[in-house]
Order: C-alpha cells, then sequence, then structure tokens
C-alpha cells in the first residue's frame, strides 16, 4: 500500500497545480524520403508520417484515460528541411512545407517542427533558400514551425544567416500583421540548438536520432510553485535558499518521473523507441502557471529587479538536478523558460516597467532558451533585429549552453502598446529596445564571429 | 508499539516462505486494545503449537491494535485449541480472536483479475461513503485489496487500491465515481497504481504489462 501522504501529494500534483505531460512529441527521420523530385519527396514525406504519427493520437488519448494525466500537445519533430529537401527550389521547399500542414492536421498533431536549418558554420544553397521562404512559409501554414541554428560553441556564429533572419521577422510579420506579427512565433532562432528538444517551435530531430523516437516535454511551474509556497508557509522557521533549493529539487523530481511513465507508455504502445524527458517549466497564461511566480514565491516580489537573476538561477539548476536523478533519459532544454507573453507574472512584471529587455537578456544566461516569446515596437529595423539575435546567441555560445531569439516586432505598433498572441501564446505590453538602431554596421560586416577559446574559462 | 518487545515477529518464529503441501494453514486475526507485547504474545502462543507465520500485517487505529496473518502448521491443531492458546498467552491484553482455516481450493481465483489502480475520494464527512464506494466499485467487479480512511474533523479521506477488471475501463469506474462525488461534496479520484509507484519510489519506471506486449506485437521500429 503506498503511504497515504504520497498519494495525496502526487495527486495534488495532478488534479490543484495543473501537472500535465505539455507535449508528447514524435521525431521522424525524413532522410529516406529525399528525392530530387518534389511531388516525390512530398509523397514519401506524408507516406511517412502517417505510417509512424496515424496512431499518435489514438494511443495517447489511451494513455491518458489509463493514467488520468493529461497530454496537452501532440506533436511532430522532423529532421531538417534544410537538408531533406537538399537542392530543391523555392517552390519545392513550399511544397514540402504545404504538405507537412495538409499532414499534421491529418493525424492531429497541433504542431509540426523541423522547417529547419543548421547553419552555425555556413549555408548551402537550400538553405539560404529555406530562410528567405520562412515568411511564405509561416504566413501561409498554420501549424508548420521553424527553426534556425545560427551558432554553435564549437563553430562560432554564422553572422550572414544572423544578419538574414532579422529581414525574416520584418517580413514574417508584415505578412501576419492582422494577427500582430505571431508568424514569428513560430520561428525560433538558436545557438548551440538540441536534437531531441520536444518543444515548439524548435523541435526538429537531429543527427545520431533513431528512424522514430518520443520525446516528452513536463511542464508543472504551478506545481514548483505550490511546493516552495508550502515550504516556505509552514517549515518551522524561515527555509534557506537551500532548502528551497532542495523542495524544488524533490518536486522535478516527481515531474520528471511522470513524464517518462508517459513517454515510456506511449512508445511501447507505438513500438518506436522512447527518447527523453524534457523537463521545463514552460509557462502557460493561466495564472499559476508561471514561472514568474515561482521567483515571486522565492521572496523577489518585483520580478526583474535585483535577485531575479540570482532566483531564476537556483530555480534552474534545482530543475536538472532533480529531473536527472529520476532519469536516466533526460534531455532537450531542461530548465525553466522565460517566455514573456506566455507567462501572466511576467508579463505583469512588463507592464509595471520592472522587467525590461536587458534584464531579460541577462536572466537568460542562467536558464533554459532565452529571449523567448517578446513583443517589441514593429518598427525596430531588421539590423537591430538581428543584432538582438547575435546577443543573445552570443550568450549560449561562449557559455556553453542552448540560447534562443523568439521575439516579434509587432507592426504598426509602437513600445507600451498591446500586442495579442491568443491561446498559450498570450499577450503582453511591447517592450522598448533601449538604444537600437545603432547596430547596422556591425550587423553588415558579415562573415562569421570565430567560436570560442574552450580554456581560460573565467 | 506491540512490536517493542522481543524482537520481530518475524525473527521469533522463522518466516520460511511457502509450506509444504501437506501443511495446514489458518488465517489468524486479533484485535485489542493496544498495548506493549502483543505481537510477541500472539507469535509466542503459535510457535508453542508447531505454527510458522507465512504472512503478516499489523496496525493501529485509533488506539486499537490489530493483526492479520496466516499461520502454517505440521500437525494442525483444532480451530479451539488455537482461539484458547492465543487467549491464554494473551489474557492481560484482553484479546479478540477470529480463526479460519486456509481451504485446499484456496489457490482458485476467487475474484477477477485486473490492473490495480489507487481510488481517492476527499471531502466532508457524511454517513455511508464507504459502503457506496464499495457498492460501486463491487457493481463492476473491482476488488477491493487495501484500504485506509479516516475522518479529522469533518474532512474524509479514503486511500484504496483497488482491481480494476481488463474489461472494464479506468474511465467508467472514474465517471461513476465522480458523479458519486459531485452528489456528496466529495472529489473523487481514480489513477493507475504506476503512477504513484513513478513519482514516489526511486526505481526505474515500469509500465504496464499491456503496454509491453501491444508494444512488441506491433511494432513500428523495423519499417
Amino acid at each position: 500500500m503506498h503511504r497515504t501522504e504520497d498519494v495525496l501529494a502526487t495527486l495534488s500534483m495532478i488534479r490543484q497545480y495543473k501537472l500535465d505531460v505539455r507535449t508528447v512529441t514524435m521525431g521522424i527521420d525524413l532522410a529516406p524520403c529525399s528525392s530530387p523530385d518534389a511531388e516525390i519527396l512530398c509523397d514519401r514525406i506524408r507516406a511517412r508520417l502517417v505510417h509512424y504519427a496515424g496512431r499518435l493520437r489514438a494511443v495517447c488519448r489511451e494513455v491518458e484515460g489509463r493514467y488520468g494525466i493529461p497530454i496537452v500537445n501532440r506533436r511532430i519533430a522532423l529532421s531538417p528541411i534544410g537538408r531533406v529537401a537538399a537542392g530543391h527550389k523555392t517552390e519545392g521547399l513550399l511544397a514540402v512545407a504545404r504538405t507537412l500542414d495538409a499532414v499534421a492536421a491529418e493525424v492531429g498533431v497541433d504542431l509540426v517542427g523541423g522547417f529547419t536549418a543548421l547553419v552555425q558554420k555556413g549555408w548551402t544553397e537550400s538553405e539560404r533558400r529555406l530562410i528567405a521562404a520562412l515568411p511564405e512559409v509561416l504566413s501561409t501554414t498554420r501549424r508548420v514551425c521553424a527553426s534556425v541554428n545560427v551558432g554553435t560553441t564549437a563553430a562560432g556564429i554564422n553572422m550572414d544567416a544572423v544578419a538574414a533572419l532579422g529581414g525574416v521577422l520584418k517580413e514574417t510579420a508584415e505578412r501576419t500583421r492582422d494577427h500582430d506579427g505571431f508568424g514569428c512565433a513560430k520561428l525560433v532562432v538558436f545557438g548551440n540548438a538540441t536534437n531531441d528538444n520536444p518543444f515548439m517551435a524548435g523541435a526538429f530531430h537531429g543527427q545520431g536520432e533513431p528512424d522514430c523516437v518520443i520525446n516528452i516535454g513536463v511542464s508543472g511551474p504551478g506545481v514548483v510553485k505550490a511546493a516552495v509556497e508550502d515550504l516556505v508557509a509552514h517549515a518551522p522557521s524561515r527555509p534557506t535558499l537551500g532548502d528551497i533549493a532542495e523542495e524544488i529539487k524533490s518536486t522535478a523530481f516527481r515531474v520528471t518521473r511522470v513524464g517518462e511513465l508517459i513517454g515510456r507508455e506511449v512508445a511501447a504502445r507505438l513500438g518506436v523507441a522512447f527518447g527523453i524527458v524534457d523537463l521545463s517549466l514552460a509557462p502557460t497564461p493561466q495564472v499559476g502557471d508561471s514561472v514568474g511566480e515561482i521567483l515571486q514565491a522565492m521572496g523577489v516580489s518585483r520580478l526583474g529587479g535585483p535577485g531575479s537573476t540570482a532566483a531564476l538561477a537556483l530555480l534552474n539548476d534545482a530543475v536538472k538536478k532533480g529531473g536527472s536523478y529520476a532519469s536516466s533519459s533526460v534531455g532537450g532544454l531542461s530548465g525553466a523558460f522565460v517566455a514573456v507573453s506566455e507567462d501572466s507574472a511576467l508579463a505583469r512584471a512588463v507592464e509595471a516597467g520592472d522587467l525590461t529587455l536587458a534584464k531579460l537578456e541577462a536572466m537568460t544566461a542562467v536558464c533554459s532558451v532565452g529571449l523567448d516569446m517578446i513583443a517589441v515596437p514593429g518598427d525596430t529595423d531588421a539590423e537591430t533585429l538581428s543584432a538582438l539575435i547575435a546577443d543573445e546567441v552570443a550568450i549560449g555560445v561562449i557559455n556553453h549552453k542552448t540560447t534562443a531569439v523568439r521575439v516579434i516586432p509587432v507592426p504598426g505598433k509602437k513600445a507600451g502598446e498591446r500586442a495579442v498572441f491568443g491561446g498559450l501564446f498570450g499577450e503582453m505590453e511591447i517592450l522598448p529596445i533601449h538604444a537600437a538602431g545603432g547596430s547596422a554596421d556591425f550587423v553588415r560586416h558579415g562573415g562569421r564571429i570565430p567560436a570560442p577559446l574552450s580554456s581560460l574559462r573565467n | 508499539m506491540s512490536r517493542a518487545a522481543g524482537g520481530s515477529a518475524g525473527a521469533v518464529l522463522g518466516m520460511k516462505g511457502d509450506p509444504e503441501a501437506s501443511m495446514s494453514s489458518f488465517i489468524i486475526s486479533v484485535t485489542a486494545a493496544d498495548r506493549v507485547g502483543i505481537v510477541y504474545s500472539v507469535t509466542g502462543a503459535l510457535l508453542d503449537l508447531g505454527g510458522n507465520v507465512l504472512e503478516l500485517s499489523q496496525t493501529v487505529m485509533r488506539g486499537y491494535f490489530t493483526i492479520i496473518l496466516e499461520a502454517a502448521f505440521d500437525s494442525p491443531p483444532s480451530h479451539a485449541q488455537i482461539v484458547e492458546a492465543l487467549r491464554e498467552r494473551g489474557k492481560r491484553f484482553d484479546l479478540h480472536v477470529q480463526v479460519t482455516e486456509v481451504k485446499d481450493g484456496r489457490e482458485q481465483e476467487l475474484v477477477p483479475s485486473g490492473e490495480k489502480f489507487i481510488l481517492t475520494v476527499l471531502g466532508d464527512d457524511s454517513p455511508g461513503i464507504v459502503h457506496n464506494i464499495a457498492g460501486s466499485l463491487a457493481a463492476h467487479g473491482a476488488n477491493i485489496v487495501d484500504l485506509h480512511a479516516r475522518v479529522e474533523g469533518r474532512r474524509f479521506s479514503l486511500v484504496m487500491e483497488a482491481m480494476i477488471p481488463h474489461d472494464l475501463t479506468p474511465a467508467a469506474i472514474r465517471s461513476e465515481l465522480e458523479r458519486y462525488g459531485k452528489a456528496h461534496k466529495l472529489e473523487a479520484f481514480v489513477q493507475h497504481e504506476d503512477i504513484f509507484a513513478a513519482t514516489t519510489e526511486p526505481g526505474p519506471v515500469r509500465i504496464g504489462a499491456s503496454a509491453r506486449v501491444q508494444g512488441q506485437g506491433d511494432s513500428l521500429a523495423s519499417n
């Protein structure tokens, strides 16, 4: 018999504090689909996706029913299309995007990732075309997500790609103007992208992965917040930050284990490999499901004020430690996301004037992902956006970690106005970019920022 | 606690595992107001009768001690001899003893097999909750294998392990309990046992046998 206290603790995580499996993401290798004929390529992709993912929706429902744990999203991550569709012209790339959009709807997944180019050291002609086609793809498809890896610690930063992406963001935003530039929310620019990240919009099926794999994204900011609040409220004396770290660690253990259980079961029922659990505290706009609220529970009442970075560092590290102990199959990003529009507490801190872009950049040095879901003024020039990307990617490249940029220049709106993306993407007040417009010459140099030295690390 | 005196029951009687086929065994339950030394007394009486304890479970509830055990005997005593020996050895405890002989057919399944789920019911106390929940489960052929319920103030909580037959979906039980819960201002939850094992035990995560079998038989991996 399980201890009643353990049963009730696990139950309250699920029922009261919104523990769920945020995504079951099926990774599929598309290398066998390659063909110089676009029609054949699309037919093969369609057949392979239906073959592997045809039962994904039904199996997820079975497992959901069996365990009573909600599976919020089902998604597919594909081999980078920049390689799968090597040699294809723009029309061929657009045909692939349309195929992915249609098949994703057919098999019942909400997003499909992998319209991706890995160009950290250089780019092929096809990858250059793919990046140029992104505004068209992101504005005309519903489910296709794109990502571009522009830097790694081993290769440095491809500034030609970074320069191009500033323009891509501008054009994508303009083409989705009536939805506050929402197309940009489906594009992630990475430094040190991971091969097995299950979270969108940046998921793709990287090298070294099997034909098909199930990766799991679990979340649970609400669970961690409740655990910290409970500790602070009921500890016999004021808990130390070490005590708080321990509490977060043990909570992360439980959350990760739920993810592994669901992932192994889904994979077993589908007869495919189980990959990893990515325990990332991914917020949703719902109150109580916020990374910012965890920091507040730790005692940082003004998010973005002094202490925010240290608190986030503690949180991120404790989450990773708990997850690592829980499972040998932890991967992806595994940490805390500071996705501003998706996190009600962070969005409120922006409105209060406490949380600035500069502070967010500092915070991303110690947590997962990077400048995520941030609305900026629509009249921001392309070079400034590129320079913003370069700054964030440099943090990752120098510090041997993944960083990413998902910023949305909202057409026709200025700082302080409201950008509304809807659903899980949330809404926020547009953040100003301090000292914008002075980085064009730097960006236009192009070329590559060399790989950093890996010794003399101070 | 009653176990305090005389070391563990297993050490006293040497829990040897399964009895020989020729042995007879009895299910024995003993209840009394809790005192130090009851386990020592009960197991000593059985040892004197030549008995060997095969399984034992003991708890103290609101000051009352209860033990249930199975004991095997090479030369089986009568019911009366067992009751008398236990009462005599533990007379200072005023033991209430019940003895049931284990029939030959005990290996036959009297209850349907299934998968183990944890059912939890929380809310305001009122008479009949356990009775009604148990009735719902019995009507569906779900067997209760362990149950703990208590009232603290007005707050009722129940956690039980139940075997839900393979042909019954957890959703069916879940919706019935939720319907009952809603009518009585109770929250009712049905979760697979594996969830609790995964979140509270440090060992490797295990998944249901049905999933493994299904996965092996319907593999996509070769394609």
